[in-house]
């Protein structure tokens, strides 16, 4: 605030100075006039009644002649100092009133305004740099799992799409480019509540130099990239650390586990799904020949995965520079092109130009020549989701939610992220027997995922992996709910990750050391007893012994005695 | 020659000459101390305030400090005469007049810093 005040104060000295200089001649001068008073005597103003005159005229408000009506001196002296003080006063308040809506100065409020807000975010939050489709939804997700969001944008005409954003948690926005480091850390990077950045903005190379600045900038937080080439793909991991994400590659994974391992990538959707929603189908996709209309890099991602999947497929596009020599050159939406693509013998078409309207057309061209056909489409504008909507089609490839999902994956829940990789290393027998367990456990519904982190500087884990009492702490202990051991908890252990080693699916009498970290799978309200567990010794012996310890140090001297005293009667 | 600095400095010695010419005389003699010099002084006190706003450095901000002082100070003798003579009906003479005079005696010493502040920067300056 005080910057402002200065850039205030010194812009507005000649002003300021102007109206006391006219202020001092208009009192000092009235008060010199000579004038008569009701009774015929001469008449001086004192400077407070000089000073009290001139304070009513120059703001025009006017009372008349206070106190005696005044001489023709006086009035002489007033009618200039009236014109005086008005143009004082005037020119004064132009100065504040420019200075107030000056670009510049208005910047410097917003800035500073922005920077109180991030000073008072007291809980975890992320930076989002770039506030297009992806940005909002992100934001919009990251709410929703209580993070508070700082937002940075170029545009002024996105940024105001914030301005209406109802969000839980407190969000602040600031015009500018991130990556400028004085803007990252206005934004609050260094601050050891900001748990993440992540550069979502139009290009890979702002992208790039978003990232890098972040990284440098603190070595602890988070830092994710939006890359779609492979060259900034490159840059990013050669720096290590970097989180690097490409929705046309994540996209193509996806499909091409939906091609060989369905039941992998059912398990997959249903863990990343949103919590308490309806378990998403089982998406199988043909094997055969594949129609890729509109190869651009989501093409080409997709043509890869249906490449490395053993498929044969045809691309299309009316532009040549992306056709290559592969590919048939011209429009999708005619038949011909369609037909000599091979629709007819097709399994398969991706309807992936960048017009969502064509989108919606081809497919509806593609059903026409052929009957049964696995429909991949592609929603450009978040806009457009009836047009979309109305395709039906089996997969459909949104950038942002793909995008948003990923990210948030990889920067809440790291630990799931981790899991579904080794997942995907699995078969789908595997898959299958997972889903069943979990179905038994929480029912046919998306369960909610955590980590539970056995940090030594929870009482009840110090408690536990310290002293190392018998029986020792086991994983068994964490499924059963802390006010009756008889009751389990509606949990599965996905994965413990223990001295750097991943156990999948865990056993129940796996003993637990410190550091351990578990992804559970289960019904909401479960983490927080588990929490309770561990943070409450009294509780941890009570699941690992079944005998509710003494809280007091009365209670344990005569637990203590009775404890001596039956040792000495068996004895 | 800086013709900024010419100002600044002519503005900060005018505070402290014309506050000095006010303070000086008979305590509690009003014949010694007119009205006019002590709104004089006001007034140029309030100027050389303003000319020090935006000064960023340590002793820009002194420079500051030391003109509200003498401000708040010439403000409270200004509203002490004021009162005296225009509310409770008082004679100058006496009380009236020395609460005045030693409150401007106050922004003397306020101005003297500041002038010497000025002399001591400007002696740092050239050396």
């Amino acid at each position: 605030m005080t910057d402002i005040l200065i850039l205030l104060l010194r812009r507005l000295r000649t002003p300021i100075i102007t109206l006391i200089v006219v202020y001092a001649i208009a009192v000092i001068g009235l008060a010199l006039m000579p004038g008569v008073d009701p009774e015929g005597r001469p008449w001086r103003m004192t400077l407070f009644d000089a000073f009290y005159v001139m304070s009513y005229t120059a703001t025009t408000i006017g009372f008349g002649e206070v106190p005696y009506p005044y001489s023709y001196a006086q009035r002489l002296w007033m009618t200039v100092s009236i014109y005086l003080t008005v143009i004082g006063w005037a020119y004064t308040l132009g100065s504040v009133f420019g200075l107030a809506r000056h670009p510049a100065f208005r910047a410097a409020l917003g800035r500073h305004r922005f920077e109180a807000r991030v000073r008072r975010m007291t809980d975890p939050f992320f930076i989002v740099c770039g506030y297009g489709q992806s940005g909002r939804k992100l934001v919009a997700a990251l709410d929703e799992i209580g993070f508070a969001t700082v937002v940075l944008e170029t545009d002024p005409e996105r940024a105001r799409a914030h301005l209406v954003l109802d969000t839980r948690q407190p969000s602040a926005l600031l015009i500018a480019d991130a990556r400028g480091p004085d803007i990252l850390e206005a934004a609050g990077i260094r601050r050891p509540n900001c748990a993440g950045v992540v550069a979502l903005t139009s290009g890979d190379e702002i992208n790039q130099s978003i990232a890098i600045g972040a990284r440098v900038l603190s070595r602890e937080v988070q830092v994710l990239a939006r890359v779609k080439s492979p060259g900034a793909r490159e840059t990013l991991e050669a720096i290590g650390d970097v989180f690097v994400v490409n929705p046309f590659e994540t996209f193509a994974v996806n499909l091409g586990m939906a091609l060989a391992q369905p039941d992998v990538l059912r398990l997959e959707d249903w863990l990343s799904g949103v919590p308490g929603a309806k378990p998403p189908p089982r998406i199988e996709a043909p094997r055969g020949h594949w129609v890729i209309a509109g190869y651009g890099r989501f093409g080409h991602s997709v043509a890869a995965a249906l490449g490395a999947a053993g498929l044969s497929h045809k691309a299309i596009d009316i532009d040549r520079s992306h056709c290559g020599e592969e590919g048939i050159l011209g429009s999708a939406l005619a038949e011909e092109v369609l037909r000599k693509a091979g629709i007819e013998e097709a399994a398969g078409i991706v309807a992936a130009t960048d017009v969502d309207a064509n989108n919606l057309a081809i497919v509806n061209t593609a059903r026409r020549l052929k009957r049964r056909l696995f429909v991949v489409i592609r929603q450009n504008l978040a806009g457009n989701r009836s047009l979309i909507e109305a395709a039906r089609a089996d997969m459909e490839f949104v950038q942002s939610v793909v995008m948003t999902h990923e990210s948030v994956q990889l920067l809440t829940t790291p630990l799931l992220n981790r899991f579904l990789l080794l997942a995907r290393r699995q078969n789908g027998v595997w898959a299958v027997g997972v889903a069943g367990r979990i179905r038994d456990t929480v029912g046919d519904q998306v369960p909610h995922t955590w980590a539970i982190e056995c940090d030594a500087s929870l009482l009840g884990v110090r408690h536990a992996l310290e002293e190392l009492p018998e029986p020792p702490l086991a994983l068994s202990h964490l499924l059963m709910d802390p006010d009756d051991r008889l009751r389990a908890l509606k949990a599965v252990p996905l994965l413990l990750l223990s001295n750097g080693r991943d156990v999948l699916l865990p056993d129940e009498h796996t003993p637990l050391r410190p550091g351990d970290r578990i992804l559970f799978a289960g019904e909401a309200g479960v983490e927080g007893l588990q929490r309770r567990t561990l943070a409450d010794d009294g509780a941890i012996d009570y699941l690992r012994t079944g005998r509710d310890p003494p809280r007091t140090w009365l209670g344990r001297w005569l637990m203590a005695r009775q404890d001596a005293a039956a040792s000495g009667r068996t004895a | 020659m800086n013709l900024e600095k010419v100002i600044f400095g002519a503005f900060v010695i005018l505070s402290f000459t014309l506050n000095f010419g006010f303070f000086i005389g008979e305590i509690d003699n009003p014949k010694h101390h007119h009205e006019l010099e002590l709104a004089a002084t006001l007034v140029v006190n309030l100027i050389a305030m303003t000319l020090k706003f935006g000064d960023r450095t340590h002793i820009g901000a002194i420079h500051l400090a030391t003109s509200l002082v003498a401000v708040i100070q010439l403000l409270a003798a200004s509203v002490v005469w004021m009162w005296a003579t225009q509310v409770a009906r008082m004679p100058t003479e006496g009380e009236v007049m020395a609460t005045v005079v030693s409150l401007s005696g106050g922004a003397l010493a306020a101005n003297f810093i500041s002038v010497a502040l000025m002399i001591g920067e400007t002696l740092r300056r050239t050396r």
